[in-house]
């Protein structure tokens, strides 16, 4: 895994035909859906309709689950609109079920567009019974064993050195498996997320890290989160390349992301990739008046109009291709019932009893777990 | 549950080992046994441990099982969770008990949790091992016994050996369990606990605890540590005429009560020993259970000797440490009650 004296390369292995490092988040497509350079010939109209569906698809679950929360029928939601270019652009980028991810709690976009169904993210933010996770977390904690997508933890950067285990894990078992390690930009304030850039880049493990930067971390931006211009630079310190893209451009995080994926499946080690993006929505359902006391409506509003949606229809009329008005309307209203319907599915399999409180906790039941589950069960019994 | 005999009783070859010695013939065993375990820390490699607990299993093993890590606990134990949850079985060494600080949250928020987050679907069998506890002339940082924080977390198991039999027998446990495992050592009697330990394969399950000595007037419990202390307090008032029941409860982390009580119900008196600080002591629910469960029983009030709730000092360690004379003490005043 290791040898007893491991050297840190001082310069990148390979010549690589993305340069890491770069001034100015790297971008594909303008802001009005223009390319800026050549589109390698894999984008086609099919596969931008498909990326543009998807991105739809997660923007407007984002709607769905604000709707489900306002009617208190969940409890917290952390929305991801504005970062669907990121998220799905993510997904496209790594083998899904064969490499690994170590999520953040932001990630339900990356999940839906790594095929987890939407009955599952559904369930999870209920708590039903259909809830893979059992109904043992808040909303947007969600794990899937079938998608190697690992369980998330609330707490933050806590989720990076288990990630460079993970990808020590697959170096040690000879696998051809990446591990995806992906956070926002508060993270990177975390004493673990160092820890575990270092010692992924000591170890040489395949752990590709994406910073998810959005610019905001609750109420604290990127510049009092740090004195460094950006995120990515932080790479240097940990041996690694660190690339720097335009998140809200999906073809430019697929051609960042997937060449980095494969230069880290190919036993360079690690590597780092910021997405520079913006968060549209607020932190959560805890400070929805965002706009009223640490940032300003021109600000979002200057966000607003890099929408990563309108960038890709912007391309695809630019390519002859445009998504109409009832096309993209048809898309909304279906995504809007496929939700209603996996609600009611949701909702219908009803709530987790007391039992999940005890089961999980070990692998056994240790005697003093089982004589609490006695006291409670003997407690329902004695409220029928 | 049943008491384990102090020395073992499966047929075989046994050697007198050290505590020390103990731990790493279980890695290597371990090593030998299943290729998904690997063992690593801050100087584990060519070092071999500050306290030389993986010597030889680099150069037995090679660097791919047995390697040095970057001096960090969160990345130690961080790494652990990562490897068990895609497959592996890391024994991770965190140097001393003193340092799991920057790797506490690892172990409550990951290590703790993941299988229960999750709805079973990922899991983390894993092991960190770390020297505990007094007597070295370590000072505060080299010296602690943080066991009651690992305890509070459901989640973990916790153990901590006394005896070169179970050192072994219960990392072997730990290393072939599903669960995360906090694994302390005793590290003043890493070269002081020596006794027979079989050259052959066993396991002590992790949860049982076990009578070092038979007695019918008081029961001493222990563990760790204390436990040579304890003894010596038991020998002491056999010499008087005193029959002392010393019980090694070995686990915390389930902890042996069906054995602790039933040798409270039939002494009737029961006095708590470990070194750790004594708010919030682990002892503490070992108090509670007793008097919830055997109040009956109980001739006189649970006793306990405990560290104090300062900070470990450096040069007054003989006077912070439980010692054979205060154990004794607390023994007489629960007899005299």
């Amino acid at each position: 895994m290791m040898t007893a004296s491991p050297s840190i390369p001082t310069t990148l292995p390979l010549a690589s035909p993305i340069e890491p490092f770069s001034p100015e988040p790297l971008r594909w497509v303008a802001e009005d859906g223009r390319p800026v350079r050549d589109l390698p010939a894999r984008y086609t109209p099919e596969l931008l309709r498909e990326l543009h569906r998807e991105m739809v698809r997660a923007r407007e679950f984002d709607r769905k689950l604000v709707t489900l929360l306002r009617q208190g029928r969940t409890t917290f939601y952390a929305q991801s609109s504005g970062m669907e270019a990121t998220q799905v652009g993510l997904a496209r980028s790594i083998r899904v079920g064969h490499d690994w991810v170590w999520p953040y709690y932001r990630d339900h976009t990356l999940a839906l567009a790594m095929g987890v169904p939407m009955i599952d993210l559904i369930s999870q933010c209920l708590g039903t019974n259909s809830d893979l996770c059992k109904g043992r977390q808040m909303p947007h904690h969600f794990g899937s064993a079938s998608k190697n997508f690992v369980s998330i933890s609330s707490s933050i950067a806590s989720q990076v050195p288990p990630a460079a285990g993970n990808a020590m894990a697959q170096k040690y078992l000879g696998t051809d498996e990446i591990t995806l390690c992906t956070f926002g930009d508060g993270a990177t304030s975390e004493g673990d997320w160092h820890a575990g850039l270092n010692m992924a880049g000591a170890a040489k493990a395949p752990a590709l890290f994406v910073c998810e930067n959005n610019q905001w971390a609750i109420s604290t931006n990127l510049a009092a989160q740090t004195a460094s211009p950006n995120i990515h630079i932080k790479a240097k310190a940990y041996g690694m390349p660190g690339f720097y893209v335009d998140g809200n451009d999906i073809i430019a995080v697929m051609e960042v992301c997937g060449y980095a994926a494969e230069w880290v499946r190919a036993g360079n080690g690690p590597a780092l990739v910021e997405c520079l993006t913006y968060r549209v929505g607020s932190h959560s359902n805890a400070d929805a008046d965002a706009e009223k006391n640490y940032r300003t409506r021109d600000e979002v509003n200057s966000w607003l109009a890099r929408d990563p949606i309108a960038r890709v229809e912007g391309l695809l009329a630019h390519l002859g291709h445009p998504v109409d008005a009832e096309e993209r309307a048809d898309l909304i209203s279906a995504v809007h019932r496929a939700v209603d319907a996996d609600v009611l599915k949701a909702e219908a399999t009803g709530q987790p009893d007391w039992r999940i409180m005890f089961e999980d906790v070990y692998a056994d039941t240790p005697p003093h777990l089982r004589e609490q589950a006695a006291f409670v069960r003997a407690e329902m019994e004695g409220q029928k | 549950m049943t008491a384990t005999q102090e020395r073992p009783t499966q047929a075989g070859e046994t050697r007198i080992l050290t505590l020390i010695q103990a731990v790493t013939e279980a890695m290597r065993e371990e090593l030998a046994r299943d290729d998904r375990v690997v063992v690593f820390g801050e100087d584990v490699g060519a070092r071999g441990g500050v306290f030389l607990a993986t010597a030889g299993l680099q150069a037995e093993f090679g660097p791919r099982r047995v390697f040095d890590t970057p001096l960090s606990e969160a990345s130690v134990v961080g790494a652990a969770v990562g490897m068990a949850v895609r497959g592996l079985r890391p024994i991770a060494e965190i140097q001393f008990a003193d340092y799991m600080g920057p790797g506490f949250d690892q172990i409550i928020s990951q290590a703790a949790k993941i299988r229960y987050r999750s709805g079973g679907q990922f899991t983390a069998p894993m092991i960190i091992r770390t020297p505990s506890g007094g007597g070295v002339k370590g000072g505060h940082h080299h010296s602690q016994s943080p066991e009651s924080y690992f305890t509070h977390t459901p989640g973990l198991k916790v153990v901590m050996p006394s005896t070169p039999y179970d050192a072994k027998g219960l990392l072997k446990a730990a290393i072939r369990g599903e669960d995360p495992v906090i694994y302390f050592e005793p590290k003043r009697l890493y070269r002081a606990a020596k006794g027979e330990v079989p050259s052959h394969d066993y396991t002590v399950k992790i949860g049982e605890g076990a009578i070092r000595r038979e007695g019918t007037d008081l029961t001493l419990v222990g563990y760790g540590g204390v436990m040579p202390d304890a003894e010596r307090a038991a020998a002491a008032l056999a010499a008087e005429g005193v029959s002392v029941e010393v019980i090694d409860l070995r686990s915390l982390v389930p902890w042996d009560r069906e054995l602790v009580l039933s040798s409270v119900q039939k002494t009737g008196r029961a006095v708590l020993v470990s070194e750790a600080p004594r708010i919030s002591n682990f002892m503490g629910e070992v108090a509670y259970v007793i008097q919830e469960q055997a109040f009956d029983s109980l001739l006189a009030p649970v006793g306990q000797v405990a560290g104090f709730d300062t900070p470990y000092p450096y040069v007054q360690d003989k006077v912070y440490l439980p010692g054979p004379n205060r154990i004794t003490a607390a023994c007489v005043k629960a007899l005299n009650y």
